[in-house]
């Protein structure tokens, strides 16, 4: 093992961490998700992020179908939609997704189609933005691993 | 799971719990399960109510507690929550995403045993398992009270194991805490008339002098009698004595007082009886106290007393009013002066015991401290009991009324004939008739006018007592006529009061 390799993935892995952290993308509830993750259950959060990444796909698609004629919005549905994304966000940490889904509900509230739309393209930016970042983070974990190493638990403030 | 880890469930509660999670969001179902597993329940979860529904159905013995989602698309989550609760009688948690409070109320209408929010802390999760426990114990509270229907059931066989253990925690906890509670209780002895016999008989058999409880209570031979019960009515017995001897000193002495009786609050001087000042230790005590101190160490009343409890009325009222209800009067001399209630400072506090106990006391007087004095009955049926050692009319017993009745006004004044060789029969016997003649003296209207004048040191001091209670100068006898009649108004019932002879100074 080069354990300068290691220590070196290691810091990556710290510092993009955090800076997800620091930019808004994941909140305590990622790190209480990362604390249930052990030995016995490796990939339990990658596990709990793909599903969640699932479950905004399918929300996001049945949303924008229930926003897509002005005319028959069924904000029922959008409300219902909107209520179980912020669940879910809310669950997995994803702090910047969970937000939206605020704005979301309250243009719903009042019926707005125009922004729940605009909340529905943010919505999707946003998810997709930090599938991505934890793709990354993922890797870095995995680049560890096959170095030898051990991922760092991090206790972000 | 394996059944092995159900087994070990069982024996671990709350470990291996058995959950069974709702939520038809699959990102938060994978946490739920997994922060159930990290709380070592045993989990199964379903993204669907009525596969849930199902599931309990089929075996709801399977299964602890149910926590569900709120929003889902298939049934509405207070739905399941109320099907559960009524078909199956589960604990159901209630999982939202919604704070608003109108959901919370909701679910707790609905009969929620709980209701969290998403995201779920496992903090959370880690006490749902009270909310088991306790309805478990309200099924086996509801089991109880519908004579086992709850344990119809068969199929809660896994259910039932774990709260079983649970229930036969609890079970023996409580057990437990009844038979702490019964040890500390000791059962209150009744001095019957038998028993107070039989306490006589022992006392006179070793003499007033030498009664130490000991001694009685081996004598006595009674089962389940302790020495401290005989200890606790030697002392009243003697306290009874005491207040007559006392009374009768003072009555002597009291001819020129004026003052208020003393009342003899405390029985302590028992011990000193014969020659200590009767320690007053009531702060009623007044002028006339003084006199009192000296107790003749009369051996009459002694005799008196055993006789005096027959002489007591029965009807020693006091319903009204504390007087001395029937607790028989000792010889008058005995007659005490109690102006508080507090002339037998035990019976004063001790009612009951006050017929029990003390019957010696009774067989003084009885002191109806308490209007609620109602065990003057058994008082007078005590005095009978003594009285019956002795052949005695009833006449004697009236004086005994009298005695209280005089005293026996509000304020409690008990007059206690005591005499200090209570115990000794014999003395008594012989001392009966003088009793009776004085009984009979003192107790009839005319008797208290003799009482009054007689040189009599009780008498004496039984007027002048009642006299000093009243305020009344005791020497008088037509102020004691008006003692009486001021008693007596001031006694309400005296109904039993007077059988006829005995004179009711009020």
């Amino acid at each position: 093992m080069n354990t300068v390799v290691v220590a070196q993935l290691q810091r990556q892995f710290q510092e993009y961490l955090v800076s997800l952290y620091q930019q808004g993308f994941l909140d305590n509830q990622f790190t209480e998700l990362r604390k249930l993750q052990d030995e016995g259950t490796p990939d339990f959060v990658a596990e709990v992020v793909s599903l969640f990444f699932d479950d905004c796909s399918k929300l996001i698609n049945s949303m924008s179908r229930s926003l897509g004629r002005p005319e028959s919005v069924d904000f029922k549905q959008v409300d219902s939609g909107v209520h179980q994304l912020k669940g879910s966000s809310s669950s997995v940490g994803a702090r910047r997704v969970k937000n939206v889904c605020i704005s979301f509900k309250e243009c719903c509230d009042v019926q707005n189609r125009e922004g729940c739309l605009r909340c529905l393209q943010q919505v999707d930016y946003e998810y997709k933005m930090l599938k991505t970042k934890l793709e990354d983070l993922f890797n870095l974990e995995q680049q560890i691993l096959q170095a030898g190493g051990t991922i760092p638990q991090i206790n972000i403030n | 799971m394996t059944v092995e880890q159900g087994v070990q469930a069982v024996d671990q509660f709350p470990v291996g719990m058995r959950v069974l999670a709702v939520d038809d969001d699959q990102t938060c179902l994978l946490i739920l399960e997994t922060l159930l597993h990290r709380c070592q329940y045993h989990v199964t979860t379903t993204d669907k109510a009525q596969t849930a529904l199902e599931l309990l159905r089929e075996n709801k013995n399977k299964f602890d507690l149910v926590i569900s989602d709120v929003d889902m698309p298939d049934m509405d989550g207070f739905k399941l929550l109320e099907l559960v609760g009524l078909e199956m009688d589960l604990p159901v948690i209630m999982l939202s995403a919604h704070s608003d409070p109108k959901y919370v109320m909701k679910g707790v209408k609905h009969g929620a045993c709980d209701y969290l929010l998403k995201p779920v802390r496992i903090e959370e999760l880690k006490n749902i398992w009270q909310h088991v426990v306790r309805k478990s114990k309200l099924k086996k509270m509801k089991g109880i009270v519908t004579n086992g229907e709850s344990e119809g059931n068969s199929d809660q066989n896994g259910v039932r194991a774990n709260r079983k253990r649970k229930d036969q925690l609890e079970e023996k906890d409580e057990e437990e805490q009844e038979q702490e509670r019964g040890n500390d209780k000791k059962p209150r002895v009744i001095w019957t008339r038998e028993l107070h016999n039989k306490f006589l008989a022992a006392v006179d058999h070793v003499g007033i002098k030498n009664a130490v409880p000991k001694k009685i209570l081996d004598l006595m031979n009674v089962d389940n009698l302790t020495r401290e019960n005989v200890a606790s009515h030697l002392q009243k017995f003697r306290l009874a004595l005491k207040k007559i001897t006392n009374e009768a000193k003072q009555q002597a002495n009291m001819a020129a007082a004026n003052s208020h009786f003393m009342q003899m609050s405390s029985l302590k001087g028992f011990g000193s009886f014969h020659h200590s000042p009767i320690p007053l230790g009531s702060s009623q005590f007044h002028g006339g106290a003084a006199t009192m101190r000296h107790y003749p160490s009369n051996r009459t009343f002694a005799g008196m007393f055993p006789h005096v409890s027959s002489s007591l009325p029965r009807n020693l009222h006091n319903d009204g009013g504390h007087m001395l209800q029937g607790t028989p009067f000792p010889p008058l001399e005995n007659l005490h002066i109690n102006s508080n209630n507090k002339a037998f400072p035990s019976f004063a506090s001790q009612q009951s015991s006050l017929l029990v106990a003390p019957s010696m006391v009774l067989e003084g007087h009885q002191q109806s401290t308490s209007p609620s004095f109602s065990p003057h009955l058994e008082i007078n049926k005590r005095l009978e009991d003594w009285s019956n050692n002795i052949p005695q009319s009833n006449v004697h017993s009236e004086p005994d009324a009298l005695g209280w009745n005089m005293f026996g006004n509000s304020t409690n004044q008990t007059y206690f004939c005591r005499d200090t060789d209570f115990g000794s029969s014999s003395a008594a016997q012989a001392d009966s008739l003088q009793m009776k003649q004085q009984h009979e003296n003192i107790f009839s209207p005319m008797t208290v006018a003799q009482l009054l004048r007689s040189s009599s040191a009780n008498e004496g001091l039984f007027m002048g007592q009642q006299k000093l209670e009243n305020g009344f100068m005791a020497s008088d006898a037509g102020s004691l006529d008006d003692i009486v009649n001021s008693m007596m108004t001031q006694e309400q019932s005296q109904a039993e009061f007077s059988e006829g002879d005995w004179v009711w100074v009020a």
